[in-house]
Parts: structure tokens; sequence; C-alpha cells
């Protein structure tokens, strides 16, 4: 019983740590959105009459058009990475389908830098005459997002045991039933942590976005990029532009992570 | 037959087209002169960018400094991330809150993290070297020996986050029966999460792994808003390196061919570590 | 299951990408459409019709810029300018990336220094002898000569300077006064200076030895003061010379004794950001700074006013500029010159640079318009000092190359794993080995 208890506080304790290293940095970042340029010098003032100064600058400079294009972007890229990812990783992982090259070949894209892929993907572009939408920006994401999920996938259908699958079919379900009924709701989870995971990736890049996506239209990182000038970093309406690209993901990622710990235990009653 | 093909079909075609088309004309360009300043198609020049990149000392050192980065960064990444991840799994109280809360630096786009570390570690005015003088301790964030260490703890910080989000996955999707059955035996927390959690784990973690690993590979927009590769190149990683190659210096045939040399380092590492790691696993 | 067969599936994957590939490939670095044929026209008629898309840096001489765009449009109705502006890096990135676009992307653009011999000589911009000289009342030898110098690659014209960003000291005056001092005019009083400005809470100057672009920049400053240079006459690196060594180490006693703890990474910002607040009294910085350190409503607060600009001791400082210069590829070359040389022109010029443009005239800080506009006359005093002995980090193609590898020897020595000798004699290595 001791030993349970000393555990228990070691693991409240260890949580605080955690929550206290992410959160120092947020709290700067939210106090600094409401600093002038001059209190940004200090850095222990905590307390002062907020401006909004920053705040009004960030949302005029049509940054929540750039969040909608981010949106839009990482939206369709995370929702065609989990259709044909998860499909994909069920029968790699079941089967070894694809052998090692396809396996592992997934992954080029992943070790490539960008600087060196994205004017292959600007050829293409042109070449497709594409060039003035947001579909080259979503077929260059596709290329790091999907080899993830998919991944990501494989390994979760691999911790799937095997016994699930071969009482399904035994109940009588076809093997794509099996999979769609039984083998998915077990992976439900990791299919969620992958579409967020997936979609963070597409929502920070910046450098793809520069480059692909049309002239005016810049995507978010791109925009929060803006503020760092010649003349120095805008601190303040960078500050404000982080909280605008974090505080609806993490609210996001919020009924995300509820809804899916809530469907792996109604999956869990039925086997 | 037809089922497995027809559930790989649609991931092997959207591959071929993001995937298979940008590398294969990045490897074309690898064995030309070509620069993003040229008009006119580039001549075709061999293996001569693939003789000067493995000739070229600063690209292996690029390369040294960007291992080291890795293994630095995952590796407390790993173990962290599984401590939380085992922790928040067995929190009650506000659970989802803390979830989310916990995963907020991953959206933050890399660049702005970077920046706000510069501040946050400048020395004047920055939050955290006050904080350490109020404790009596002067610390060089990016003093020679120590810059590349404090990029991977920017790193951690903001990727920590990814490991607790897959490994919480990971500890929810692995069946509970193992669990209960090692508790009734009167098997102890440690006991049950060497024997029980771990080995189910491992799927799972060797995904986390590989797949953290290979996007710190990546690393740019640290180095980038923090350092621009300095003290020296202390902190010039493969990524900033090829960067500078490809764009800064309009060489991108060259570039492309750095880029070939780490795949083939990468992925033979990535192949001989599974392989062995499956025989273990069949052993 | 069989393995010949998955893998034969792969490779059909493998041949039928290589085949788009193939053909694509067709189109790869073609480096776009066939050229429009240079008019040369000088004096573009007002009835010219088009738009001229311009990529720009988001600085404020690129806001200032923005401004005069509806005076313009009053000579010009017809031409539309369009401006995009991003930072410095990612403007350079999409200006680099647009060279691979089949469709003219930008009509007009602005080069900094570093990439005008290489975009030169890459064929990429039009060569603007003909109509510089063909525009009536322009007046081209009125712009300062080392920023014409800029835009001249072997004796050809490629652009018309934008904007200069010359250093200088900027120092605190107040902070000057009460150590007694008055402004350095050698290296070593400027050395000796920031020592005794330096105080338990203040350092004497901030400096900006990050790795690269930043600590070349502003080192080159202290190599002029020691009466070295970065070229020889013959147009050869010359940096391991007993001047840069001089130079070099004065620089680092200057950062061990005098500059803020911990500030090996450190570059503009945080050096503004320190000089700003008073945290340090001085700091070698583009010129047109001062009138942002004296901005009551800037980063200073109570300490604006108190700051001066003067050249560097010895007279000669770093020069970087940006000009503009119509790319080969532009979709509309005669409206794209008719906007450069109409902002670049005598009167507007006046009107550019009151309001906070930087100088590129000579005749524009004579007028008095300009010097009654509230930076003061001491200021365009110094700035006219500054444009008339400066140069720039590089001459010749590579700039950004050699820039970067002599940015990194320097860093080495300053951080103190490279002795100077060795970071001198490895920096004048790398120039010639890249610019040789």
């Amino acid at each position: 019983m001791r030993r349970v208890s000393g555990l228990a506080i070691a693991r409240i304790a260890l949580l605080w740590a955690a929550a206290i290293f992410v959160l120092f940095p947020m709290i700067w970042i939210a106090l600094a959105s409401f600093k002038t340029p001059s209190q940004l010098n200090d850095p222990n003032l905590v307390f002062f009459a907020p401006t909004f100064a920053s705040w009004e600058n960030v949302l005029s400079s049509g940054i929540l058009d750039a969040a909608g294009r981010s949106a839009i972007v990482g939206l369709t890229t995370v929702l065609i990475s989990v259709v044909v990812g998860s499909s994909g990783a069920y029968v790699i992982a079941k089967y070894r389908a694809g052998g090692t090259a396809t396996r592992f070949g997934m992954l080029a894209a992943q070790v490539l830098p960008p600087a060196v892929l994205v004017f292959p993907f600007l050829t293409m572009a042109y070449a497709l005459r594409l060039n003035d939408t947001l579909v080259p920006v979503i077929f260059a994401h596709l290329s790091f997002v999907l080899p993830v999920v998919t991944w990501f996938l494989i390994g979760f259908f691999e911790a799937v045991p095997r016994s699930l699958e071969e009482q399904a079919r035994v109940d009588g379900f076809s093997r794509f039933g099996a999979f769609w009924r039984v083998v998915l709701p077990q992976v439900l989870p990791g299919l969620g942590a992958a579409a967020i995971f997936g979609f963070t990736l597409s929502w920070n890049d910046m450098f793809y976005g520069l480059i692909l996506a049309p002239g005016k239209a810049a995507i978010l990182p791109v925009a929060i990029a803006g503020f760092n000038t010649f003349r120095g970093v805008q601190l303040g309406s960078m500050s404000a532009a982080i909280l605008i690209a974090v505080i609806p993901v993490v609210i996001a990622s919020f009924f995300i992570q509820r809804k899916l710990v809530q469907g792996i235990s109604g999956g869990a009653v039925k086997s | 037959m037809r089922f497995k093909y027809g559930m790989l079909a649609p991931l092997i075609a959207v591959f071929v087209a993001v995937v298979g088309f940008p590398l294969l004309y990045a490897l074309y360009l690898s064995f030309t002169d070509y620069k993003l300043t040229d008009r006119g198609a580039p001549d075709i020049v061999g293996i001569a960018n693939y003789a000067s990149t493995f000739t070229n000392a600063s690209f292996w050192e690029a390369f040294g400094v960007t291992a080291l980065y890795v293994v630095v960064a995952v590796g407390l990444e790993l173990v962290i991330g599984l401590a939380i991840a085992l922790s928040l799994q067995k929190q009650k109280w506000a659970r989802d809150v803390t979830r989310s809360m916990l995963l907020a630096p991953m959206f933050i786009t890399p660049i702005a993290v970077g920046l706000t570390f510069r501040f946050l570690l400048n020395d004047q005015i920055g939050a955290i070297p006050e904080l350490l003088r109020g404790i009596g301790i002067n610390y060089d964030f990016f003093g020679p020996g120590r810059a590349l260490f404090t990029l991977a703890f920017i790193d951690v910080w903001q990727w920590t986050p990814f490991m607790v989000l897959l490994l919480l996955a990971g500890l929810e999707s692995i069946p509970k029966q193992p669990l209960e059955a090692a508790r009734v035996d009167g098997g102890g927390p440690w006991y049950i999460f060497r024997r029980i959690t771990l080995p189910l784990l491992a799927p799972v973690l060797v995904v986390a792994i590989l797949l953290r690993a290979l996007d710190a590979l990546k690393v740019f927009e640290y180095v980038y808003a923090t350092t621009r590769g300095g003290p020296g190149t202390e902190t010039q990683t493969i990524q900033y390196f090829t960067y500078q190659t490809g764009i800064q210096f309009f060489r991108l045939g060259e570039a492309s061919s750095m880029a070939f040399v780490v795949l083939a380092v990468v992925l033979t590492v990535i192949v001989v570590a599974f392989r062995r790691l499956e025989r273990n696993r069949s052993a | 299951m069989s393995l010949t067969k998955k893998s034969g599936r792969f490779a059909a994957g493998v041949a039928l990408t290589s085949a788009i590939a193939i053909a694509l490939t067709g189109c790869a670095g073609s480096g776009g459409p066939a050229e429009v044929e240079s008019s040369g026209l000088g004096d573009i008629p007002t009835d010219t019709e088009g738009t001229v898309r311009i990529l720009m840096e988001n600085v404020p001489d690129t806001d200032i810029v923005k401004e005069l765009v509806s005076e313009f449009n009053t000579v010009y109705p017809d031409i539309t300018i369009d401006i995009e502006s991003l930072t410095f890096d990612q403007m350079r990135d999409k200006l680099v990336s647009s060279f691979q676009s089949p469709d003219p992307a930008y009509d007009l653009i602005v080069a900094d220094n570093p990439w005008m011999v290489d975009f030169a000589q890459a064929g990429f911009l039009e060569p603007l002898d003909e109509r510089i000289d063909s525009t009536t009342d322009y007046d081209a030898d009125d712009f300062f000569t080392p920023l014409t110098d800029i835009t001249t690659v072997d004796d050809v014209r490629y652009g018309v300077p934008f904007y200069n960003y010359a250093l200088g000291y900027l120092y605190n005056t107040a902070d000057y006064e009460e150590a007694g001092l008055s402004v350095p005019t050698t290296l070593d009083e400027l050395v000796d200076d920031v020592q005794q400005l330096t105080t338990a809470d203040r350092s004497g100057i901030a400096m900006q030895p990050q790795r690269g672009y930043k600590i070349f920049e502003e080192w080159a400053n202290w190599l002029f003061a020691a009466g070295g240079s970065i070229y020889d006459d013959e147009g050869n690196p010359s940096l391991d010379t007993p001047e840069a060594k001089a130079a070099l180490e004065a620089y680092i006693t200057a950062y061990e004794n005098a500059a803020p703890d911990n500030s090996l990474n450190w570059a503009f910002d945080e050096a503004f950001r320190s000089v700003s607040s008073g945290e340090a009294a001085s700091m070698i910085s583009y010129n047109w700074n001062l009138p942002a350190l004296n901005d009551p409503d800037g980063a200073s607060g109570d300490l604006a006013g108190q700051f001066k600009l003067a050249p560097m001791p010895g007279g000669k400082q770093v020069l970087g500029a940006w000009s503009w210069a119509i790319p080969t590829n532009s979709g509309a070359p005669d409206a794209a010159w008719a906007f450069a040389s109409w902002i670049t022109s005598k009167a507007v010029d006046v009107e550019r640079v009151s309001a906070g443009g930087a100088a590129i005239r000579e005749s524009t800080l004579e007028d008095q318009a300009v010097l009654d506009d509230g930076f003061g006359a001491d200021y365009y005093e110094a700035v006219k000092e500054i444009l008339s002995d400066a140069a720039p980090l590089s001459q010749g193609a590579g700039g950004e190359e050699m820039i970067q590898a002599v940015g990194t020897e320097l860093n080495e020595a300053v951080a103190g794993t490279k002795s100077v000798e060795d970071a001198l004699s490895a920096a004048q290595a790398a120039a010639v080995k890249i610019q040789g």
C-alpha cells in the first residue's frame, strides 16, 4: 500500500513539473502579446496595464484568412491521409504487403529536405497549371503527412491481437467487415493521435507553404514568420499570432481526445 | 488477394503522385549541375555532385552534428514522454484538459518556437536566464559546447508532447486482460511495466522513435532562429547546410545529391535496425 | 502473397512514376518563358497600361513605397502596382523559386547587393544603361557612387538604387557624457571607450557576433577602421593581413570586456533591444536605425532622443544596398521602368526620404525639405559622410557563400574555438576558393 502511494506522489509531481515546463513559455508568450515594445525588454515584468495594440495589429493583418487557408490545407491533407492510410496500413500490418520496399520507401520523402523537394513540387504545379491554387501545398503536405499517418497506424494495427479478428471472421464478418467493425474501432485512439499529429505537421509547415501557395494567399506559419522583420522580431504581434494559431487547435484536440477515449472504452466492452 | 490490393491501391496511387514523382525528379537533379539562377536545361554531370558531397568535410560534420542532436533530443523525449504518458493514463482529475494542454507546444510553428526561445533564453531580456541568475547560475545557452544541447532542449519542449500523444494512445489500445491477470498474480507495478506493458507497447514505441527521429533529423527552424549554425559550425545541421547550398548559394543540383546521400545512410540504418529487431523478436 | 508479384507491382509503380517524371523533366529548369524584348525606352509614355507585380521585403522602406503608389497613379493612371512583401529569407526563397516559373512571376524586383552579380551574370536581369541614359532629368550621377558601384556588373548597369543600409556607430550621448568621452575617431579609441562605458549594469557596446552574415557585417567595419580592406586593389580577398589581425583582436577584446554576457549568438535584434533599453551604450548598425532609436513611441521609451549617429572611426564603413531591377522575364518591363524611374527620381526621392526612407541621392540630403523634417540636419550630415565612403562585403559572384564562410571563421575566433591567425587564414582560403 505504501509503495503505491509513493508512486502516486511521484506521478502527480511529474505531471505538475511537466505542466510548468510546458506552460512557462506559453505564459511568457501570452504576456508578451499584451506588452508594449519597451515593456518587452523587461523580463521581470508580470503585472502591467495591458495594451491591445499587438492584437489589433495582428487581427487586421489578415491572419484569420491565413488560418482559414491553413485549416483547409490541414484538414484536406489529414482526411486523405487517414482514409488512404488506414486501409493501407491495415494490410501492411496484417499481410506484410508490399514488403520492406514499400514500407521503408514510404519514409523517403520524410528524410529528404524540403529545400530539395520543393522544386519538383513547383515544377509539377506549373505543369498541371495548379500554381495559383492551394492544391500544390496539399500535395507537398501529403508527402510527409501520409507516411507518418500510415506508419502510426501500422504500429497500432500490429498491436491488435490476431485472435480478435479471427473471432470476428468466425462470427461471420467479411474481411472488410472485420476490418471496419472490429479492428478499426480498436485503433481509434491511434487514428485520432495520427490525425492530430498529421494535422500538426501540416499546420506548422512554413517552407512548402511559402513557395507553393499562391502569391498573396499566405498560410498561417508564413504569416507568423512575417513578424520576424529586418528591423527585429515584432515579439508582441508574433506572440498574439502564436496564440491565435494554438488556441483553436488545443480546443479541437480536447474534443477529439475525449471522443476517442470514450470510443475505445465502448469498443473494449464489446470484445 | 483482391482485398489486399484493393485496400493498398489508394495508398500506392497517392504515394506515386506525391512522393514518387518529386523523389525521382530530385534524383534527376542530383545528377545535374543545376543552379537556381540557371536559364535553360541543366547539364548532366554524372556523379560529380556525389563525389564532391562524399569528400565534403563540412557535409559530414553537419551529419555528425545532426546525429548527436537526434540522439539527445529523441532519447530525452522518449524517456520523459513515456513517464508522462504512464502518469496521464492513471490521471482522473481534469484528464482531458491536462492532456490537451500538454499538447499545446506541438501546435506552434517551429520557427515561432525558435524565435520565442531565442528571446526567452536571451541573457539580457530573457526570463529564463533571469530566473537562473536569481538562484546564482550564469549559464551561456548559446556558447561553445552548449548551443547544440540548447537546441535539443527546445526540441524536447516542443516534441515531447508528440511522444505523449502517441504513447498514450498506445497504452490505451493495449488489451486490459494481461495486465489484470498479472495484477491478480501479485505482480508489482515495475514488474507489470517491464514484462507486460513494455512488450505490448513495443510496436508503437518503435514507430514513435522512428517518426520522431526522422523529424528531428530535419531540424532547421531552431537553428535558423537562434544560432545560424554557430558557434563556428557547432550547430550547423544537415538540413541547414543543404538549405544554404541549395537555396542561399543556388546550387540545387549539389544540394540534391546531399539529400540522397543522407537518405541512403538513414534508410540503411533504419533497415538494419529493423532487421535486428525482427530477429530479436522471433528469437 | 508471392514475393515476385509484390515486387512486380512495386516495380510497375516505379516505372509509371519514372515515365511521369521524364515527361515533366521537359520543363525542368527551362528558366521560364521566352523573354520579352526590352524596348530600352527611358521615358515611358504616361498612357502606358499594365500591371507591375513587385516582390519586396517587408521593411519600413517598402511601406513608404506603398504609400507613394497612389501618387504614381496620378501620373500613370493605367499602370497597376501590385506589391507583395515578405520577410527577408522568405522573399529570397520566393524570388529564386519564381525563376522556375514558365510564366512571368514578377515584373520588377528589388535585389540585395550580394545577389547582383549572380543574377546579372545568369542573365536574369535586364541591362538598364539605355533606359537610364535616355530618361529625361534622371541625373543618375547624383546617386552615391558606392551605391551605383553595386548596381554595375561588368560595366553594365542592371539596377538603380532603392535604399541603402550602410552601417555607422550609434551611441547613447548621455552615457558618453557621463563617462566624459567623445565620439571615437580611431579603432583604439573605440576599444577603450566601450570598455570605459561598461559598468555593472550596462555594457559598453552591444555586439552582433552571430555566425555568418552578422559577424562579418559588423567586423568588416573594424577591419576598415584598422586600415584594412576585404579585397586588395586587384580585387583579391585580403583577409589575412596584419590589419585584419589587429581588427579581429580588437573585436575580441571588446566582445570579452564590453559586450553583454553570453551574447555570442546575438544579431541585430538583440543588440537593438539592448541599446534601446539602455543596457548597452552603443552599437554598430544601419544608419537609419537612429530615427527608430529616437522614436518616443518605439522601444527606447524615455531614452528616445539621446542617441546619435557617427561614421565609423577612420571614416569608412560597410555598405549594403537594395536595388530596383527588371527581370528579363518581366511581363511588363516598360511599366516596371516607369515605376522604378519615377520612385527614384529627384522629386519623389525627396518625398520618400522625408517620410523616413533611406537615402540614395546626394541632392536629397541637401534638400531643405528633408533637412527640416525632424530627424535633424546633423543626422543627414552623418549619413552623407557614411555613404561617401562605404564598401560592400563582397564583390563578384558567390557573394552569399563567401560571406557565410568568412562569417563562420570569425565566429569561431570569437567563440575561442580557433586562434585569430587560424581563423583569418581559413577565412582567406575560403574566400579565395569561392571567389578567386
